[in-house]
């Protein structure tokens, strides 16, 4: 009966998202000629894509009741990371030594670091019980100054027309990173649902104390989380850098609050344990079409920012009524 | 036992393959020389400065030529004295200034130039010169000659460079109010939406006519 009840209210909010995307497209379309063209339709998909990787990473940090605020500056140094091991390779004068990178070495470095960085912020959450606000907001930071550190506060450019495919390619009549979200999606639906890691994550979420008497190990499964966090991040990274040809060292300023706001649009809960990444891709396409709409309809940045602040709102508020109900 | 020996080295030949496939190593100093012979952006800067640049400043448009034309057939104006190598509709020009100097500040020369109906008030940029406005405006390079984006921004900064060492402290030291200058330098405008007031101009020649 519970179990019942429980997935009556995931549809619901699923159905509540679908119908706030169809309101939103009906009244872009309506106001603007430009919303309803393929053109449009696979610019907003190849936007929308970086936020699905990020959004993912942090649907599965949310659901253990976490949050990563380090996803954007992640993302930037994890792209540029990326960009100048393809570009200038790393260089040993002790040694008289050139190490040069092939895109795939570049691109599995990008994704370790990023890696490394999100279990890094694992570890000091679980280690030393830092909440994950602090200790993201302080890897927001760290991450941000290395990105400076590494490209010398300049973008690394002209990276070569093999690795701008990732970003802007086409593969069977789809764009590359649309590709690449479809895979996080599908992999992170997988995980959720069908793994061990996946009813781990859920239970931490659920009761962290209920989890622990349960014998999961809770620090355990939060690093393998934070760690797939922060490749999603740089996978992000490496799209963006990819579809700029160039690595930009204040890239993904903000990214963080996107996928924050994909999330809960999404409906999942804040407090953990409860939503799924369907809820977030839908959260993250509400997103990416409400940013689309607003450039569409020209309106002003500042303003843009609030009416995303105000969606971000309503939606919460909708779901905490939901959950009253 | 015999699985989990199997298991560990699949999981070896995947690493030792990815990682055989990742990276490359090549001696230091073959690198090094390969990148010494690569583009020289100062040389090139250089040359195009003494070669290039001074029959550029000779066709430069008057500000008054431009104000009028401006008003009466803006498309013949950006086709004929506007150039830009990038897209969107920044568009940048080299123009001839007659003026009288309002005020030294610290980063820039404030001068009333243009019509004699329909004066302009406009800043000579004395301190930060950066952007491609010189290189475009100048028509110094053919994107065609480039291969990389890089090289051609080198350019770029090269030619600052050169006003900042070889133009801007002599007229710095030199120049001041009511002083009557004649100044040839690059602009910047939109071609979608131009306006000459609050026009700022980096300077490539500077001379002042009369103190």
């Amino acid at each position: 009966m519970i179990a019942i009840q429980k997935n009556n209210t995931i549809n619901l909010a699923r159905l509540q998202s679908l119908i706030a995307l169809l309101f939103l497209c009906a009244i872009i379309a309506i106001l603007s000629d430009k919303f309803l063209t393929m053109d449009n339709g696979w610019n907003v998909l190849r936007q929308i894509a970086v936020n699905v990787c990020i959004s993912v990473g942090m649907t599965l940090i949310v659901l253990t009741a976490g949050i990563d605020l380090s996803v954007g500056s992640v993302l930037a140094l994890c792209g540029a990371i990326t960009a100048g091991l393809l570009k200038n390779g790393v260089k040993v004068p002790a040694a008289d030594l050139f190490i040069g990178f092939t895109i795939l070495g570049a691109l599995l470095a990008g994704i370790i670091a990023g890696a490394l960085l999100g279990w890094f912020n694992g570890f000091v959450i679980t280690k030393f019980k830092v909440p994950p606000f602090v200790a993201t907001l302080a890897m927001l930071t760290i991450a941000r100054g290395l990105t400076m550190l590494w490209t010398q506060g300049h973008p690394i450019s002209n990276l070569g027309p093999a690795f701008s495919v990732i970003g802007t390619g086409w593969f069977l009549g789809i764009p590359v990173p649309v590709w690449i979200a479809g895979v996080v999606v599908l992999l992170a639906i997988f995980i959720t649902r069908q793994t061990r890691l996946g009813r781990y994550i859920y239970a931490i979420g659920g009761n962290e104390n209920a989890a622990i008497l349960s014998g999961i190990s809770i620090n355990k499964v939060k690093l393998i989380v934070y760690s797939i966090a922060g490749a999603l991040a740089a996978v992000g990274g490496i799209m963006v850098t990819s579809r700029l040809d160039s690595a930009q060292p204040n890239a993904g300023t903000g990214y963080e609050l996107d996928a924050i706001a994909a999330v809960v649009i999404g409906g999942t809960s804040l407090s953990g344990g409860k939503g799924s990444i369907g809820g977030t891709v839908m959260g993250a396409v509400i997103i990416g079409v409400l940013n689309n709409g607003l450039v569409l309809l020209n309106v002003s940045p500042f303003w843009q920012q609030v009416v995303k602040g105000a969606v971000i709102l309503v939606a919460v508020i909708i779901d905490k009524g939901g959950k009253k109900k | 036992m015999a699985r989990k020996i199997v298991k560990y080295l699949l999981l070896v030949l995947i690493v030792g393959l990815l990682a055989y496939n990742s990276v490359y190593i090549k001696k230091l100093s073959e690198v090094q020389t390969k990148e010494a012979a690569a583009f020289d952006a100062a040389s090139f800067a250089e040359k195009r400065w003494v070669t290039q640049l001074p029959a550029r400043l000779d066709s430069a448009v008057a500000l008054d030529v431009l104000q009028s034309t401006i008003k009466t057939n803006p498309a013949f104006a950006f086709q004929n004295w506007f150039n830009s190598i990038s897209i969107g509709n920044i568009r940048y020009g080299l123009v001839k200034v007659n003026g009288k100097v309002l005020s030294v500040n610290e980063d820039d020369v404030t001068i009333l130039a243009g019509n004699a109906t329909d004066p302009l008030t406009l800043t000579i940029t004395t301190e930060y010169v950066y952007g491609n406005a010189i290189r475009d405006a100048a028509r110094l390079v053919d994107i065609n000659d480039f291969v990389n984006t890089t090289d051609l921004n080198n350019v770029s900064e090269e030619v600052n460079k050169l006003v900042r060492k070889r133009v801007l402290p002599a007229f710095k030291a030199q120049v001041k109010k009511a002083d009557s200058i004649s100044c040839t330098g690059a602009i910047e405008l939109n071609q979608a939406h131009y306006s000459l007031n609050e026009l700022e101009i980096i300077p490539v020649q500077c001379k002042i006519i009369q103190q």
